[in-house]
């Protein structure tokens, strides 16, 4: 009932000066506004790559323990065995929805006159483009399938293309060394032309069915697996449960995998971190600025209600929760136009220019994380509120007779 | 340290006090070594020209300044060596002040600011409530009991004032020219309901004043010159 009473008197306290509240709890919206929607476009950024990550490699990784930590010597010389075993065994649990091979080649691809350094992929013909979705686009001809074996097919990348004028249904070689060393050599021709949004690596990507890899390299082996999940939240409870399943093979998750993601993700986090701090220190000189403004013209004000009794800390309360309905009401209208953009960029479709070292833009859109508003309403109410009981702390210690003479 | 305080004792009991302020490089002496008794129930005025001392004076006895030296017992209680906690215990359980210029908090309203003092002591409300309804009909403001003090008039400003500071019943009510700032029929309404409530509850009174027909209604009269009791 009294901390009730308390609330209501530091409320309409607020009200005193309008405009002076309206001021704060204004510029305390725009500083969380703006912490929410960079944050937002952050969270939005580590979605999209986190998908892209995970549509790329697979949400496990699984391979030999050597693959993941040494140099082959020869090619396959870590490879997996037994490939139809090992899909047959992941598939049997019920989070894993796909079970990807992939085979990685290096060699030149020639054109009869020019021949220049391709980096392959051996791949399920028909799976792999599936689970890829959005992140490999076809440019002209068609994605592979289960005859492309037989041609043998292969798709190359738009930069590599252009590199060796060719187009689909064009003729060209590949040349790769054999797990035994020798030199080998096989006819492809081109099913289709792909991007993957990196103009570096579509300089040099070949996509080939399992079966044309394995004939270039004369071997049965694959390099590692890609396993997808029903849900990318499943990844570590899984990458547990299959452990035991895999015998000497070695998982990793799409994360230790995605070095773009975690360079992203750490120089933005540095970056609205940053932001963060910044915003809330002028949250805390708003706020203490306007509340020592609210504290000074009630100095006498001050001396009155010490010479009835009130004690100091509970004057400093009373102002502390005025800064905290200030902080509050800045927080929750924060959150309110932060989530009125996230909406209306959606509408908005909002192109942002490719980032470096890519060829292709992506939508500005901003997540709108209630967790994060959440802990934004609670840090912006609370700094404020910390700062006006700092403020009122030094103006209550000031003698009652001095306060009280205070005009 | 006993800070209980005695009903037999005189309310106020100064002796020796003396206080002075530093200006520059003189020090100049507000108080000197007053002695001063109140007793239950006594309404004493104090007077002087400006700057005498009057207010110095009050703030000692309404424990919100500190005396240089001397001896204050306030209702048989020692309060020269009690630190800033107790004192503000004291000033909450046993004193009420009136001010000059009313000092009532305009976010209240009129109810509310009476019933502020009950509201510190931790008074139920529904006792409360009754307590300030009952005061505001002493003081002759019932009917304005929902209005902020700006919707009032300076006397009914003063009323209020009168209202919260005996709200609570206290030992000694300090009042520091209580009608400085209203017409003279307004002050003799004030000065009228001051001496009525003190003299039934038994409060003792402590009123600095340059008004000569408010002394009229005192009890007795303290003359301060420059710092000391004639
Ligand atoms: N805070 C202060 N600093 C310096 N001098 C003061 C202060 N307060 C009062 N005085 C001086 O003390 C003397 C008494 O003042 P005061 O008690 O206010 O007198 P009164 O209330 O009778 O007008 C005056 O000379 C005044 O100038
Ligand atoms: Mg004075």
């Amino acid at each position: 009932m009294n901390a009730l009473k308390w609330i209501g008197f530091a409320l309409r306290n607020t009200l005193r000066n309008r405009r002076r509240s309206l001021a704060t709890v204004t510029l305390t919206a725009l500083g969380s506004a703006a912490i929410l929607i960079g944050g937002g476009f952050a969270l939005y950024t580590y979605e999209s790559l986190q998908q892209a990550a995970a549509r790329d490699t697979g949400h496990l990784i699984v391979a030999t323990k050597d693959f993941f930590d040494r140099e082959e010597d020869t090619p396959m010389q870590f490879g997996i065995e037994h490939f139809d075993k090992l899909r047959d065994t992941l598939l049997a649990n019920r989070e894993v929805r796909y079970v990807l091979p992939r085979l990685n080649f290096s060699g030149l691809i020639s054109n009869g006159d020019k021949s220049v350094v391709m980096i392959g992929s051996g791949v399920d013909p028909q799976a792999e483009f599936s689970v890829r979705g959005p992140f490999l686009t076809l440019k002209s001809g068609q994605l592979l399938n289960e005859d492309s074996a037989k041609g043998p097919d292969v798709l190359i990348g738009a930069e590599l293309a252009k590199s060796l004028k060719v187009e689909p249904g064009s003729a060209l070689t590949l040349l790769g060394s054999t797990t035994a060393g020798a030199l080998n050599a096989i006819d492809v021709k081109v099913r289709g032309i792909v991007s993957s949004g990196v103009p570096d690596i579509d300089k040099r990507l070949v996509l080939t069915s399992l079966a044309t890899a394995q004939g270039l390299l004369v071997t049965d082996k694959v390099s590692s697996v890609g396993v997808y999940l029903a849900d990318m939240e499943l990844t570590a409870a899984t990458r547990a449960k299959l452990a035991p399943q895999l015998g000497a093979l070695a998982t990793r998750t799409w994360e230790e995998e995605a070095f773009f993601y975690k360079a992203v993700r750490g120089l933005y986090d540095r970056i609205f971190g940053g932001l963060g701090l910044v915003i809330g220190l002028i949250v805390v000189g708003v706020v203490a600025g306007a509340m020592a403004m609210a504290i000074v013209e009630r100095t006498r004000e001050i001396g009155t209600l010490r010479a009835m009794g009130t004690s100091p800390g509970q004057l400093v309360r009373a102002f502390a929760i005025e800064g905290a309905a200030l902080g509050a009401s800045g927080g929750l209208l924060g959150a309110l136009v932060a989530g009125g953009v996230s909406i209306a960029l959606v509408f908005a479709n909002l192109q942002m220019p490719p980032p470096p070292g890519r060829s292709v833009g992506y939508p500005l859109y901003v997540s709108f994380s209630p967790e994060l508003a959440l802990i934004t309403l609670a840090a912006v109410s609370l700094l404020a509120m910390i700062s006006a009981a700092v403020v009122a702390r030094i103006a209550v210690k000031k003698p009652i007779v001095e306060a009280l003479g205070h005009v | 340290m006993n800070t209980a305080l005695r009903d037999n004792a005189p309310v106020v009991a100064m002796r020796g006090v003396s206080k002075s302020y530093r200006l520059g490089a003189v020090l100049v002496s507000a108080l000197h070594a007053a002695d001063v008794a109140v007793s239950r129930g006594e309404m004493v005025a104090l007077t002087g020209p400006s700057g005498s001392g009057k207010s110095t004076l009050l703030h000692i006895a309404g424990l919100i300044d500190t005396a240089d030296s001397g001896n204050y017992l306030l209702a048989g209680t020692a309060t020269t060596q009690l630190d800033e906690a107790r004192r503000t215990q004291l000033r909450r359980n046993a004193i009420g002040f009136i001010f000059q210029s009313f000092n009532l908090v305009p976010v209240m309203t009129v109810a509310e600011n009476v019933e502020y003092p009950l509201f510190l002591d931790g008074i139920s409300s529904s006792e409360a409530r009754e307590r300030v309804a009952a005061m505001l009909a002493r003081v002759g403001l019932a009917d304005r009991a929902k209005h902020r003090p700006d919707e009032l008039s300076g006397g009914q400003r003063q009323r209020v004032a009168i209202a919260r500071a005996l709200v609570k019943q206290p030992r000694l009510l300090i009042a520091d020219e209580p009608t400085a700032n209203l017409d003279s029929h307004t002050a003799d309404e004030v000065i009228a309901v001051i001496r009525e409530l003190c003299h039934e509850a038994g409060t003792a009174c402590l009123i600095a004043t340059h008004d000569a027909r408010l002394t009229a209604h005192c009890d007795r009269v303290l003359a301060l010159r420059d710092g000391v009791l004639q």
